[in-house]
């Protein structure tokens, strides 16, 4: 089986973000892979040692992305392409996933495997609207995967509200990954140094016929503004008998706090 | 051409929390801009749905049928794709629900389109429309502003709130069903309903945690009953976990796990640093203690200086009565 | 001047951190409080093979450059000591000597088992009378027909209690001080070799340190390895690396407090803000940033030389001074930011700072190396 994977660099959840002047970030030097993708990535090595095949990853960013990309041949990832975004600070989800389809519409694949959603954007949209581009069916939070190769299709568990639906859905298909799916690797020293020797191909966005301009055309957002979430509490007290106090606290957290 | 469509999401005919929420907020923009609002609702056996959400908008498309009885991305993705094609709404939203996180980015994708993800505020400045979302797991937030239209925009629930159902009565629309099924390539095979009790700390959306002030192992009965209703999971801290009280899954902390729900409960617990290194991204925080001096409280954003045996079984007996 | 790592380094360094990061700090603490030899994560941690980086590739090992070993010795270090101790010493001490004198056979025994962590090794060097005095020892060797006979007893021998073999400096002839010293490989089962007195330490645990008895250990002659009398000499081959990565380890251990306490100063909330606001604070976190940064600079660039092939053997002083001094510093400024928790065995800062202490001696005694260092300068007078 042919199994590609996208993933992307994003800054560790521990990471310091601050915004200077509007929209510029200053992010912390912690960098990794994002992850759902790191699932992605687990999942398409475990249905390669079941039924045989390549995996392939891919990553849409600049050349400090490479390290992504090796972690994922470190894990045992067979080959890796960097599409180089020519230092866009922001490109949005639709031209991610337009890049990779006119890259992936070239290469041979059974199935693609993204991780649910970015740390950074949290959105979770390159990989369905790249299903839709590729025209394949495309089932979001993966759970469980179960390859039917002889048959062309995947059984898929992925997670509803209620609890779990259990799918099937033909080959090629496009999965997002889910927590719970896996437990990934840690990279072997051997893997480590495959990855580190391994060469990744390297794409330029123009080879593709896209100019850094156009780019920015195709976007289908713009950010206007970024700004930090305050964080500082103030406390509030709530006063009175045991049960005035409870009222105003349901109260409080139903229309103020809305988190009941 | 333009105006507003909201996605009525239902579960077997009843409409969802969030479609009310959204059908609320739809109607207010929609006053504030001069254009019509409408509703789209897919399933089988939808009248009451549809009669609900005609109330707060001008027409309600229903596409009922059996075959729409379950959600299957690619057949519902069909029908709205078709439908908003037709109607040109500028502006569709839907509740950031599992379902809608699927089924609306693909449509962004056969739209080519904007799709706003978990959208926490809605702003208009000269006419225009922005939307707030989070970033960076919440640490940032965003203003964004779609290029074109549509905008399709999925909004987080709870943010708005709900209004109190108008008198009117829209239209009620019934539409024909047309679906391709040789383009459907997947099907679903079964459904496993499981309210799994969330025993993890790290993913549940509200964590009652308990220290010492509890007393006694056995007064974390208390807290599980609390958790219970609030749908959320039980924490520790370190003291009671050490005493043998709490197993070391639910100790909360440096040396524990970092949790950031929705809410979190300090129930007789001080608050020391270590302890509150571990819970402190959490979005709300409410502290229960009897001493006034407690530390937690800094780090609180509502505090009740109160005995917890006193108001605790009351914010069960409440909880239980809102739940109805 | 090119004071970057190169890509590889980089990914090395940050794919191994991310590997401590899952599988050794979770556990730590148990480590440490429970001062047992953590035997699952040794398991779990060696079959991913990162114990023959010093190694080439014929004995499992990877052979990687000195600069990318420091970055592994000091990240493992940070994760947890009483680990890398035992890691380290499987890693370097404890096989060296197979590596470079041992027989095929002994390799096949030995060396390898050790570089897959099937077998534990450990190196000794120390008694009760002599630490830093090596020709003062008293573990004797004397040749008797084709064997050498082994008679003594060795003190803080990290693993010793629980190694499978261990390379043994003893003295073939007391009369020649430094030149009768030599290194002799003795294995477990080998009759009269066994553990003694577990020592209990303040620091470091975790790591089983204790006493190892030879009571007339016969071992085959080919057991001494290299030449006779050049024990002192083959030991002068591994003294800079062994400092070098005695000072990488202080980085490691300096690391782990250092961010603890950041992470503290940001959150920790007094007269209002969090401690992080007030100048002092800020100062010494100025302070520390500026001293680790030039230690580890120190370090990396004592390995470079290492690498070139350079003598380094007073900037391989320096480095593992000037390391474990900021470490020292650095433990101690943490606990102090952490006021009154600093002194609590619930927070982190007390555990590094009672793991520094052995970065004083281990490597060579500060007393010792700040002489010999200014006797290099110096010169003959």
């Amino acid at each position: 089986m042919e199994i590609l994977v996208c993933v992307k660099r994003v800054p560790d959840s521990e990471a310091q973000i601050e915004v200077k002047e509007g929209k510029a970030l200053k992010i912390e030097e912690k960098y990794t892979m994002n992850f759902f993708d790191n699932l992605a990535v687990e999942e398409a090595l475990r249905i390669k040692e079941k039924v045989g095949g390549k995996v392939t990853v891919l990553t849409f960013g600049s050349a400090s992305s490479l390290d992504v990309l090796r972690t994922a041949l470190a894990m045992g990832a067979d080959e890796a392409i960097l599409i180089e975004d020519e230092n866009i600070p922001y490109k949005d989800e639709f031209v991610t996933a337009k890049v990779l389809s006119k890259v992936i519409k070239d290469i041979p694949y059974d199935l693609i495997l993204c991780g649910r959603e970015a740390f950074d954007t949290s959105s979770g949209l390159v990989g369905p609207f790249l299903g839709k581009m590729l025209g394949i069916p495309v089932i979001t939070m993966v759970t469980k995967v179960e390859v039917k190769p002889e048959e062309r299709q995947l059984e898929v568990e992925r997670e509803i509200e209620e609890g779990r639906e259990l799918l099937k859905v033909k080959l090629p298909a496009l999965l997002t990954t889910q927590k719970g799916l896996n437990e990934p690797r840690v990279p072997t020293v051997m893997g480590l140094m495959k990855a580190m020797k391994a060469s990744i191909k390297r794409i330029k966005a123009e080879d593709l016929g896209i100019k850094p301009d156009s780019i920015l055309e195709e976007m289908k957002v713009e950010i206007s503004k970024l700004w930090e979430e305050k964080k500082k509490r103030q406390i509030r007290w709530i006063k009175g008998t045991p049960l005035e106090m409870v009222k105003e606290l349901i109260e409080l957290l139903k229309t103020e706090a809305r988190v009941l | 051409m333009g105006g507003i469509l909201i996605y009525g999401e239902h579960r077997e005919g009843k409409l969802k929390r969030v479609s009310y929420e959204l059908l609320s907020k739809g109607r207010e923009i929609a006053r504030e801009l001069g254009e019509k609002v409408k509703a789209v609702i897919l399933g089988n056996r939808i009248e009451e749905a549809a009669r609900e959400a005609s109330s707060y908008v001008d027409e309600v498309f229903v596409f009922e049928d059996p075959i729409l009885e379950n959600y299957n991305s690619e057949v519902y993705l069909q029908i709205l794709e078709r439908l908003i094609r037709r109607e040109g709404p500028s502006l569709i939203m839907a509740g950031a629900t599992l379902q809608a996180r699927e089924l609306f980015p693909l449509l962004g994708g056969v739209l080519e389109c904007s799709v706003i993800v978990e959208c926490i505020d809605i702003k208009r400045e000269d006419g225009r429309l922005s939307y707030v979302k989070p970033f960076y797991g919440g640490k940032i937030l965003g203003e964004v502003i779609p290029k074109k239209p549509p905008h399709i925009v999925l909004v987080r629930p709870r943010v708005f709130p709900v209004k109190e159902k108008p008198s009117e009565q829209g239209l009620i629309k019934k539409m024909e069903v047309q679906v391709d099924m040789s383009k459907v390539g997947l099907s679903t095979l079964n459904v496993f309903k499981v309210k799994e009790k969330v025993t993890d700390i790290t993913e549940a959306d509200v964590v009652v945690c308990g220290g010492r002030g509890l007393k006694a192992p056995e007064n974390f009965k208390l807290l599980m009953e609390l958790a219970e209703v609030l749908g959320g999971a039980v924490g520790a801290t370190r003291a009671v976990v050490d005493a043998g009280w709490r197993p070391q899954s639910e100790q909360v902390g440096k040396s524990g796990k970092t949790v950031s729900p929705n809410l979190y409960l300090a129930i007789g617990l001080s608050g020391a640093i270590h302890h509150v290194m571990g819970m402190d991204s959490s979005k709300v925080v409410v502290a229960i203690n009897k001493d006034p001096t407690a530390p937690i409280f800094e780090y609180a954003d509502y505090g009740l200086v109160a005995d917890l045996f006193e108001v605790v079984p009351i914010l069960i007996e409440e909880l239980k009565k809102e739940r109805g | 001047m090119d004071f970057s790592l190169t890509e590889e380094q980089e990914f090395f360094r940050r794919t191994v951190r991310e590997v401590v990061e899952k599988m050794i700090i979770p556990k730590a603490e148990e480590i440490d409080q429970s001062d047992e030899f953590p035997w699952e994560l040794w398991r779990e941690f060696t079959k991913l093979g990162y114990l023959g980086l010093r190694y080439p590739p014929e004995y499992g090992g990877m052979g990687l450059d000195k600069v990318s070993c420091m970055i592994f010795y000091e990240e493992i270090t940070r994760g947890s000591v009483g680990f890398a101790q035992s890691v380290i010493m499987n890693m370097l001490m404890g096989t060296h000597f197979i590596y470079r004198f041992g027989t095929e056979e002994m390799k096949q025994r030995c060396l390898i088992p050790a570089i897959r962590g099937e077998k534990i090794a450990t190196i000794c060097f120390t008694e009760d009378q002599s630490g830093s005095d090596l020709a003062s020892i008293r573990t004797t060797a004397v040749k008797d027909g084709k064997y050498w006979v082994i008679n003594g007893k060795k003190q803080w021998i990290t693993n010793g209690p629980i190694c499978d073999f261990a390379t043994v400096l003893a003295t073939t002839d007391p009369s020649k001080g430094l030149k009768g010293l030599n290194f002799f490989l003795v294995e477990k089962g080998t009759p009269g070799f066994y553990p003694g007195q577990k020592i209990q330490k303040i620091g470091c645990r975790g790591t089983v340190t204790g006493e190892l008895i030879f009571d007339n250990v016969r071992v085959p002659e080919e057991n001494l390895l290299g030449e006779e009398g050049k024990g002192i000499q083959y030991l002068q081959e591994i003294l800079d690396e062994i400092r070098i990565m005695t000072g990488a380890m202080a980085l490691g251990i300096a690391r782990a407090a250092y961010e603890e306490a950041l992470e503290y100063a940001r959150k920790r909330v007094a007269f209002g803000h969090p401690i992080g606001h007030y100048q002092l604070i800020r100062a010494k976190f100025a302070d520390m940033a500026t001293e680790l940064d030039a230690a580890r600079l120190l370090v990396w660039r004592a390995a470079w030389m290492l690498d070139k092939g350079l003598t380094c053997t007073k900037e391989a002083i320096m480095a593992k001074m000037f390391a474990t001094e900021t470490c020292i510093k650095v433990v101690d400024e943490c606990t102090r930011i952490y006021g009154a928790n600093g002194m609590a065995l619930e927070y982190a800062p007390q555990r590094h700072f009672r793991d520094a202490r052995f970065l004083l001696y281990g490597g060579g005694t500060h007393e010792v190396l700040r002489d010999y260092l200014g006797r290099l300068i110096l010169g003959k007078l």
